[in-house]
């Protein structure tokens, strides 16, 4: 020991980390990273494949005439026809060519419902809502994660619920999602919208996205039924749940460029 | 040198540490500036709706969107994941690679133009 100058904690002689961080976290985000990859890989490949079929010309939608809230299903509904029942803005926009294989359909005309407002014109609404759910799930996420810091084993609990509960909210809005894209009709290699990949992608990248998510929230539910237990105050620390939480973040993180690539480009 | 798991260890000793349960202290930021990251990435994401509302869409359009999503990336990544506060060695490790990734990102999607046109 005499012979020792400097602090191990300064040093590299296979310790601890010269980052100041514990094995643990280090190993989460080097993880992070290589997933993080892994979802470049994925938009990367979705941006070039978007990129290469031709976009839906702008007249073309904007001789749709849609106005935002209108009711579309009776707009695009065959005179005499009950406009209340069936698909009728699909079939009439593919009659129109908006919706055909040569060309990249536009998110406006795709991902335009929401629940409860069967047949309107709301684009963008609902994926924006799913965003604010995913962000807060992340606030009350970090504030858990404060709240071990301070060792505040009852806050931590109360957070993590929280955030378990915004990553079902989450789950439950992409289950709505992927139920109204398959009963439109879409399948990994056929859609009525657009070229095959045009489905594949989006099946590929947000289950993806939605198995990470899911993932996260099982991590989460784990931490927290241990937080119950008392093991990290048992343990003298929360850094558990900062881990699982830097996982949590990700996901937001993730999410912020799916929504950006899926639903804005 | 402390021992392994049967002893008391102290988990936070720099020097004579036990690498198999070792970790810093840490000390809360407190959660104001929580709080203010979360206004600001909602006002982010309300920018970035108003622009799919208002502008037509272009390559310009979208490069604002991933120019917005690398600034909500940096929030995130800044103070939810803490990151700002890590040692500069670890930041760079984990952030340079992805800084690199946004050109290919870019750069894909404009390749992506020509492939159809042989």
């Amino acid at each position: 020991m005499s012979t020792q100058t400097i602090p191990k904690s300064r040093t590299w002689g296979g310790g601890n980390s010269p980052f100041n961080v514990s094995y643990g976290k280090l190993m989460m985000w080097v993880f992070l990273l290589s997933d993080a990859f892994t979802f470049s890989s994925l938009l990367i490949g979705y941006g070039a494949i978007r990129y290469s079929n031709p976009s839906t010309p702008i007249e073309q939608i904007e001789s749709l005439d849609l106005g935002f809230g209108e009711n579309i299903q009776e707009k695009f509904a065959a005179p005499g026809v009950d406009a209340h029942h069936g698909e009728h803005f699909i079939p009439a926009l593919r009659e129109l060519t908006v919706f055909s294989e040569h060309q990249w359909p536009s998110p406006d005309l795709v991902f335009n419902h929401f629940p409860f407002a069967h047949g309107l014109h709301l684009p963008l609404i609902f994926v924006s809502l799913m965003t604010l759910i995913l962000i807060l799930s992340s606030v009350t996420m970090v504030l858990g994660v404060e709240a071990g810091q301070r060792g505040d084993e009852k806050a931590v609990s109360k957070w993590m619920l929280y955030t378990i509960i915004g990553g079902f909210m989450f789950l439950g809005c992409q289950a709505w999602e992927w139920t109204n894209f398959i009963t439109a009709g879409a399948t990994p290699w056929a859609n009525p919208y657009g070229p095959p990949s045009f489905a594949a992608l989006f099946f590929l990248v947000t289950g993806f996205h939605g198995f990470h998510v899911f993932s996260g929230v099982v991590l989460n539910i784990i931490v927290y039924i241990n937080n119950l237990k008392g093991t990290y105050a048992k343990r003298g620390h929360y850094e558990m749940v900062e881990k699982v939480g830097l996982y949590w973040h990700f996901v937001d993180l993730v999410w912020v460029f799916v929504f950006t690539f899926f639903y804005l480009i | 040198m402390a021992s392994h798991s049967n002893q008391k260890v102290d988990i936070h000793d720099e020097v004579n540490y036990d690498p198999t349960v070792w970790v810093p202290k840490v000390h809360s930021h407190g959660t104001s500036d929580i709080w203010k990251k979360f206004w600001i990435l909602l006002v982010l994401t309300i920018i970035d709706v108003v622009f799919y509302f208002v502008m037509e869409p272009s390559m310009a359009r979208n490069i604002i969107f991933i120019a917005l999503g690398v600034v909500k990336a940096i929030y995130i990544t800044g103070t939810f994941m803490h990151m700002k506060h890590e040692k500069l060695g670890l930041a760079s490790m984990i952030v340079l690679p992805m800084f690199f990734i946004i050109f290919f990102l870019v750069w894909m999607m404009y390749e992506g133009n020509f492939w159809g046109s042989f």
